[in-house]
């Protein structure tokens, strides 16, 4: 379930999981997944890791995978309809299991998922690299920090009595809507005259020959 | 300015403004002399038509562009204006702390120093596409950039070197004044690398510029890439018999050299493990910088450590710092290695620009490149010329003694007639 911040359920869960922090305080931070990989987002519940020899998903997908809608607050800006899955996804309806890397090699989504994201926010992906966001954890997504569809969404950890479930909060403010940034432009090339060139390669053969005699002259010394 | 013939001393000595121009020196000149001059006038010719094609079709004949605004000028300007320095050191300590055996070199040195910052300067003059504009940077200066203290600060710096290598070849003023125009010259030195480096640690959009240490391993890089290239002009002049060194005076000089290099390596060292340390390593300073070590820029930094360490480890040893080969291999790695180093530095604010884009390494154009070895061929002329015509010899008598006043000592005698 996802809680919008100031609401009242969010406020009494909020309060409980203050409690549960303090009593727990040594070990409670928000952000990490307290029984590993993809414990909010059970994504491999349903997803498939392993195709058969036709390429079809082993198990077959549930309900054929139909009516399998995900609502997409921040990425919508991705695409329309499957498009905006496309961006990420391989094609769903024979391998939804698997992610498109940024050089177009597929990505398990049991394994490396931060290099999909990656393939836009390369500069947050570079500064949770090197440990300053993210707080060094795994992953992105299956850690338990973003929720892949609505990145602005994070996840937050509830510990022990509440071991096994957990909740969303909106971390993100409501800001202007990530785009991605343009590549660096293309620029024109360096334009050397012909004329330069001609003067410059009578220049270096005078040159070598004045230097060729410069040398000669030394060893007949 | 009246010129005098001397006929007292030797035919074809000129006395200018006090100072005696052997031009007769210029006459017996060897033919291989001539050769040398003839190519260094090649590669000036070169140079200026390289000019004249900026000039007339303006940056695109330029490899500088939006991501690296700044090119090999900049790289020249940083690196001449670092060599200047070790001159300067010299010269100062003489008059200052009283190395004596550093005096044979004084002359050289403070010529080194005024016509290394001239070619800094030209290195400007030759990059603006308009270069009659130059005026406007001391009729409006924007007191914000660095690039109005530095610039205006270069060209001070080498007025004061010509006159102190006046002051130092007349004595006129004697020790005093050489005393306090040093007083004057080495702040003003310390001031031109400072201003220098502010140029690009002033900068807080480039994360690898904007660093306090950016000032200190500018001062330590020129002083040491400086007195490197003493000593090898130093041995140049020596093999070409213009000078007579003793040998204690090239240890000394090396041994000086070995100190400032461990300095500037330490700061390197220091501001690499600032940059890297997981507890001080920000994302900005890591990224730029990796792609010094093992990215496209690799080829550009990694010598500057090889070189600066392996120069450092052959003058390290005090059974073989003494010998020539070692001292001249070790200075030439070391000029080599600061060469890397600026335009390492260079690349360090461009690589990657303010919007977090990745550039690939800047090489220049022939354009560029024709008008850089065109400068340094000046710089090698003048200093060719020199070495003939200019009393750049400190007579054995004046070590000791009071300098004589300015036109003492040998009377001219005006040719009649």
């Amino acid at each position: 379930m996802r809680l919008y911040a100031g609401g009242p359920i969010f406020l009494a869960a909020l309060a409980v999981f203050m409690l549960a922090g303090i009593f727990f305080a040594p070990s409670a931070f928000a952000g990490r997944s307290s029984t590993g990989e993809l414990a909010f987002y059970p994504c491999t519940k349903c997803h498939p890791v392993t195709v058969d020899a036709g390429g079809n998903p082993v198990p077959p997908l549930p309900n054929g995978f139909k009516k399998h809608t995900i609502t997409l607050e921040v990425h919508d800006t991705l695409g329309k309809d499957e498009k905006a899955c496309l961006m990420c996804h391989d094609d769903p309806s024979r391998n939804p299991g698997m992610l498109i890397a940024p050089d177009g090699s597929l990505i398990d989504i049991t394994g490396d998922v931060s290099r999909v994201c990656q393939r836009c926010h390369f500069e947050k992906y570079r500064e949770w690299q090197v440990g300053v966001h993210g707080k060094n954890l795994p992953k992105c997504t299956a850690a338990g920090c973003h929720d892949p569809h609505t990145p602005s969404w994070i996840y937050v950890a509830a510990l022990p009595p509440f071991l096994g479930s957990g909740f969303e909060v909106q971390a993100v403010g409501e800001h202007e809507l990530f785009k991605p940034l343009a590549g660096p432009p293309v620029y024109p090339p360096v334009n050397t005259p012909l004329s330069l060139v001609v003067v410059a390669s009578i220049g270096a053969v005078i040159g070598a020959g004045t230097l060729g005699l410069l040398i000669m002259g030394r060893s007949k010394r | 300015m009246a010129k005098k013939l001397i006929t007292t001393t030797a035919p074809g000595v000129y006395r200018i403004i006090g100072v005696d121009f052997n031009i007769g020196a210029l006459k017996s000149a060897g033919k291989r002399y001539w050769l040398f001059v003839a190519l260094l006038g090649i590669i000036i010719t070169l140079g200026i038509v390289a000019w004249g094609t900026a000039l007339a079709n303006g940056g695109s004949v330029m490899a500088m562009r939006d991501n690296y605004p700044w090119g090999l000028w900049f790289t020249n300007y940083m690196y001449y204006v670092g060599l200047s320095a070790g001159g300067l050191i010299v010269y100062a300590s003489v008059h200052l702390f009283g190395a004596e055996q550093f005096k044979p070199l004084s002359r050289l040195a403070v010529l080194q120093a005024g016509v290394l910052v001239m070619l800094a300067l030209l290195g400007i003059i030759t990059d603006m596409e308009r270069p009659w504009r130059a005026v406007y940077m001391l009729l409006t200066p924007n007191g914000t950039s660095p690039f109005v203290y530095t610039g205006s600060a270069a060209n001070i710096y080498m007025i004061i070197c010509f006159v102190d290598l006046w002051v130092l070849i007349t004595g006129f003023g004697g020790k005093k004044l050489a005393h306090r125009m040093t007083l004057i010259a080495l702040p003003f030195a310390i001031y031109l690398h400072t201003t220098t480096a502010f140029v690009l640690s002033l900068n807080k959009s480039r994360e690898l510029w904007n660093s306090a240490v950016m000032v200190p391993i500018f001062l330590t890089s020129a002083t040491a890439s400086g007195v490197a290239l003493l000593l090898i002009c130093a041995y140049i002049m020596q093999s070409l018999g213009v000078f007579k060194f003793a040998s204690s005076m090239f240890r000394s000089l090396s041994t000086l050299l070995a100190t400032v290099m461990i300095i500037d390596l330490f700061l390197l060292v220091v501001e690499i493990l600032t940059v890297f340390w997981p507890t001080s390593s920000k994302p900005g300073h890591a990224i730029r910088f990796s792609h010094f070590f093992t990215g496209e820029y690799a080829w550009a930094f990694i010598p500057v450590l090889v070189l600066g360490f392996g120069a450092f480890a052959l003058l390290a040893g005090r059974k073989t710092r003494h010998l020539p080969t070692v001292q001249i291999t070790a200075s030439i790695m070391y000029v080599v290695a600061v060469f890397f180093k600026r335009y390492s530095l260079m690349a360090m604010g461009f690589s990657t620009n303010t919007l977090g884009q990745y550039s690939s390494p800047y090489f220049p154009s022939l354009v560029e490149v024709l008008i850089a070895l065109g400068l340094l061929a000046v710089g090698l002329m003048i200093m060719t010329l020199s070495a003939k015509v200019l009393p750049l010899q400190v007579p054995e008598d004046e070590h000791d003694e009071e300098p004589a006043a300015l036109g003492a000592g040998v009377e001219p005698v005006v040719e009649a007639g």
